[in-house]
């Protein structure tokens, strides 16, 4: 069994650590980790996967024993394996006024979050990282995404093109390599 | 997106929910466009989310700018209890 210590990492990092460790581990994971909302997120998030969670407290935290395979809902035949990883090119959804277009995407991204199944990773290109900056009206939705296991990741270039790198505030940023990587290797890509 | 308390104020027209949204944020009020929940949700299904403690000057501003909600419901628990029907 994999042993993991999130132990003082924000949220959403809890659950998108134990989320990967789940991906590559056999036999399931030991996590160890503060209490309040990483022990909640966590315990969420695997539970609502289908894995058993057992959980003891420990000196300065909390351990849970991950174990179990994960119960896969009834797919679709056509449907690829591999991760869904969606693509946001633009801080507006579709073409006409941009004003329309700031509403729709706000109002997309806040309604992933009624959805069962979500995508495993965003990535957010071009003006897509206004939103996941400080000031972007869809952080509480982010962070919630988050703690249900969507990692959320920001385009560097594109942050240091609008000098926006600092003001990251919702998931990490990532690199060119990365996105066209994990969209090769994709199941399925949704591009908004 | 709606926590327990929260105001929810759907709007029959999408044009009325940016205007409301223009006239709020002008003032440096927290408020949110978001989806109306579904369980509210009919046509345009876009609704204003704001905490107690905004309710009052949020509803002033509404009411002078003629810009009232159709509906408005506060979240209590798992449910949204409408508040009145507004014109």
């Amino acid at each position: 069994m994999k042993s993991l210590d999130v132990r003082g990492m924000a949220c959403p990092m809890p659950v998108v650590s134990v989320k990967r460790a789940l991906e590559s581990a056999e036999g399931g994971v030991r996590v160890l980790l503060d209490d309040g909302a990483p022990r909640e997120n966590v315990t969420r998030f695997a539970t609502g996967r289908g894995y058993t969670v057992t959980e003891e407290a420990v000196e300065g935290g909390f351990a849970l024993a991950i174990t179990g395979g994960e119960q896969q809902p009834a797919e679709p035949a056509a449907a690829k394996e591999g991760p869904v990883v969606m693509l946001v090119g633009a801080d507006r959804l579709g073409e006409g006024p941009e004003e329309l277009g700031r509403l729709l995407m706000k109002n997309y991204i806040i309604t992933l979050l009624d959805l069962d199944k979500l995508p495993d990773r965003i990535f957010f290109v071009n003006s897509g990282v206004l939103l996941t900056v400080e000031g972007s009206e869809v952080l509480e939705a982010l962070e919630a995404l988050g703690n249900r296991g969507v990692e959320v990741l920001s385009c560097g270039v594109c942050l240091d093109y609008f000098k926006k790198r600092e003001q990251l505030a919702a998931g990490a940023v990532t690199n060119m390599f990365t996105i066209a990587e994990s969209m090769m290797k994709a199941g399925n890509v949704v591009r908004l | 997106m709606v926590k327990d308390g929260d105001y929810v104020a759907v709007f029959n027209s999408v044009h009325r929910v940016m205007e409301a949204e223009r006239l709020l944020k002008d003032k440096k009020l927290k408020i949110l466009v978001i989806p109306a929940p579904r369980a509210l949700a009919a046509d345009c299904g876009l609704a204003l989310r704001y905490s107690e403690d905004l309710r009052e000057e949020v509803e002033a501003l509404l009411t002078a700018a003629e810009l009232l909600p159709r509906h408005l419901y506060r979240k209590q628990g798992d449910t949204f209890v409408e508040i009145g029907a507004k014109a």
